[in-house]
């Protein structure tokens, strides 16, 4: 009940109003009807008491019959006096048309003109003085009350001329009067007051009851379906409104408020997705800018990485042309003095292995070139099989590759493509490096080449395969691209592949892979072999 | 007699053409830059320049251009490192008669030059050679 009252503005809450609004109909309507009972009561009351009123006249009138007509006026008199009793008949007199009191149980009163004013005359005429003029519906009845006294009933009966009376030899009544007198009584009402009252009094707490339990009621039945989930609706709207989301609101009930607290629920949940859809926007797209963020960063150092990688292929290039000059020089003069020796002596084999080194530095200075990619593109026939066998030849000699086992199985032809020798070396060292990183230096590497057909045309099928931590299914797709790479900065560029697939497919083949997870990669490289080798 | 000029930047390499080219019969000059190769054109003529493509005051390409208009009948041979082998595809367009690898061997080198005067100075720019060698001393 605290929100039905304490609610807000509690003079301005809808139960409020009600609830007075409908108590006070319902007290205004109990009232009347309390009124009309009571009033129904009163009446009903009174008109027995006036049926047993007239009961007691008529047994009055038997009672004291004989000693009228007898004329036995002490026995009459002795008659009213007995029938009189303080709690029930307080008077019973019997006087004629004159008004003048013949008999009465107080028997001092007797001989006394009776008050014209009363019920006694004015009961059945309209005027007391002209005693010819009578009522259309005479009452010949009253209630009244003498001061704090209980309520009286007045009732009078009229005593018709009959012919023991005109014919007695008293001779008192001629035969043409009408009536000859009146017994009137006084009956206390005192007992019927008392039962009046407590009904009254009864019926006034069965009101009130009714009204408290009816507004109670009322007030219950209002708060539990307008006040209580009105609160809830708006404490529902105040969490809405301070942000709280997750709120809603539990009204069950058919009604209009169910359905008002069934609309706001989905208004919250709707709001919540579209807040919800909104955070997840502001999040993807703050995570989309982390990520792009981060591969600027990841490109602008590898940029910086390739740069220096450049600039340092640039210096090894210089580097590698100045050591060509005294090289020139230690293998002409190697052979000059060669020529001095005969050719079996110890001399000339000594010189030999000059020769011999002089002629590796120079070889490994073309690889350091090659690999440097300070060498421009020339086209020209290149035969697969030696270019590979070179590189092998080549990476064998590297420490790097020093406890991996190379398994060669090239096919028996003359793979014959045109293209510049330095571009494949660069394809097949960048599958070899990237076989031993993913091995970690020790394992095996397969290479093999294979004549295929593709679409009707001849293609050799080079096949290089290693068993290492093989290449995840995210990463896939994202292999060929410049800079993608796994390896830590300093180690790989992420060039390697994004090149090799450049000239492959501008030489019209293709690179396919297959890999497992920590078992091994395959990389297939197709090229379509030139029209002549055909 | 069969006249070289070795123009080399590297004394080494000078010297190493001298020593393989002069006990097989061939009179070698050498100096170190194009300028002085240029200078000493002018002075006498040779059959056959060994040039290097990588010099620093005047580069290679300049002086082959200078020896074909001025000597059109002197033949030039380039002198490459590996990583210049475009050039050197560029200089045979522009009119040189071979190129050798650095490093080479005497052999290579000796072959190389006796081709240039095997094919071409059979006739008679040998003769003129002699004719203008006579004619200037
Ligand atoms: N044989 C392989 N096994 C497992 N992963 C591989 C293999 N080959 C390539 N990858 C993955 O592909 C990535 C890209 O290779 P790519 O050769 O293009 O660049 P890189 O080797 O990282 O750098 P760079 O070749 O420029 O030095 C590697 O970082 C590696 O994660
Ligand atoms: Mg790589």
């Amino acid at each position: 009940m605290r929100n039905l009252f304490n609610f807000r503005n509690p003079e301005k809450s809808i139960a409020t109003k009600l609830i007075i609004a409908i108590g006070l109909l319902i007290s205004i309507v109990s009232l009347i009807f309390w009124y009309a009972i009571l009033q129904k009561q009163k009446m009903d009351v009174m008109s027995i008491a006036v049926k047993y009123g007239g009961s007691f006249v008529n047994f009055t009138k038997e009672s004291i019959h004989h000693s009228l007509l007898t004329s036995q006026r002490d026995e009459t008199q002795r008659v009213l006096e007995t029938l009189a009793t303080p709690e029930g008949v307080r008077r019973v007199r019997i006087y004629d048309h004159k008004g003048k009191i013949l008999f009465c149980s107080h028997k001092k009163s007797v001989g006394q003109i009776i008050d014209k004013a009363t019920v006694a005359c004015k009961g059945c005429h309209v005027d007391p003085g002209k005693s010819s003029e009578l009522l259309q519906n005479p009452q010949r009845w009253s209630v009244y009350r003498e001061n704090s006294g209980p309520t009286l009933l007045k009732i009078v009966g009229p005593i018709p001329n009959e012919p023991d009376c005109y014919t007695a030899s008293c001779h008192v009544h001629s035969r043409e009067q009408g009536i000859l007198g009146f017994v009137e009584a006084d009956v206390s009402l005192a007992l019927l007051d008392e039962a009046v009252f407590k009904q009254g009094l009864a019926l006034t707490a069965y009101v009130i009851v009714f009204v408290f339990a009816v507004s109670a009621f009322l007030g219950i039945i209002i708060y539990k379906i307008v006040s209580r989930p009105v609160s809830e609706l708006v404490d529902g709207m105040a969490q809405v409104a301070g942000g709280n989301l997750d709120a809603s609101v539990s009204i069950k009930s058919g009604d209009e408020m169910g359905v008002l607290a069934q609309t706001f629920n989905s208004m919250i949940r709707d709001l919540k997705a579209a807040r919800d859809q909104r955070e997840k926007w502001t999040q993807t797209l703050e995570a989309e800018v982390a990520k792009k963020t981060e591969e600027i960063q990841r490109t602008h150092a590898n940029l910086m990485q390739t740069e220096k990688l450049a600039s340092l292929g640039r210096m090894a290039a210089g580097v590698a042309h100045e050591i060509n000059n005294p090289l020139t020089g230690v293998v002409t003069f190697a052979h000059l003095l060669k020529k001095r020796f005969p050719s079996d002596s110890t001399e000339a084999e000594d010189l030999n292995v000059i020769i011999e080194q002089a002629e590796r530095c120079s070889k490994i200075i073309k690889n350091l070139l090659t690999f440097a990619r300070a060498t421009p593109s020339e086209k020209g026939k290149v035969s697969i099989n030696d270019v590979l066998s070179r590189t092998i030849f080549m990476v064998q000699n590297q420490e790097k590759f020093h406890h991996i086992k190379f398994n060669i199985n090239l096919e028996d032809y003359q793979f014959i493509i045109l293209g510049d020798p330095s571009q494949f070396q660069q394809i097949f060292l960048n599958m070899f490096i990237n076989a031993a990183d993913a091995m970690n230096g020790r394992g095996n590497i397969f290479v093999s080449t294979r004549k295929t057909t593709e679409s009707g045309k001849p293609y050799v099928e080079i096949e290089f395969t290693d068993e290492g931590c093989g290449i995840k299914e995210e990463d896939m797709p994202k292999l060929f691209e410049p800079f993608f790479t796994t390896k830590p900065v300093g180690k790989g560029t992420g060039l390697g592949l994004s090149v090799s697939h450049g000239i492959v497919k501008h030489l019209g083949g293709h690179i396919k892979v297959k890999s497992v997870v920590g078992k091994g990669t395959t990389f297939f490289v197709r090229l379509p072999l030139a029209e002549e080798a055909r | 007699m069969k006249k070289v000029l070795v123009i080399d930047d590297e004394a080494i390499v000078r010297t190493s053409c001298e020593r393989a080219l002069t006990p097989e019969g061939y009179e070698v000059k050498a100096v170190s830059s194009g300028k002085e190769g240029v200078e000493l054109l002018q002075k006498e003529s040779f059959a056959l320049v060994l040039l290097d493509l990588k010099m620093p005051d005047m580069d290679g390409i300049e002086v082959l251009n200078k020896i074909n208009e001025t000597w059109p009948d002197t033949k030039v041979v380039m002198i490459t490192g590996y990583s210049t082998v475009e050039t050197a595809v560029q200089a045979l367009r522009l009119g040189a008669y071979n190129f050798i690898e650095k490093p080479f061997t005497p052999d290579t080198l000796l072959a190389a030059v006796t081709e240039v005067f095997e094919k071409t100075n059979q006739g008679g720019a040998e003769d003129r050679d002699i004719k203008r060698d006579s004619g200037n001393p």
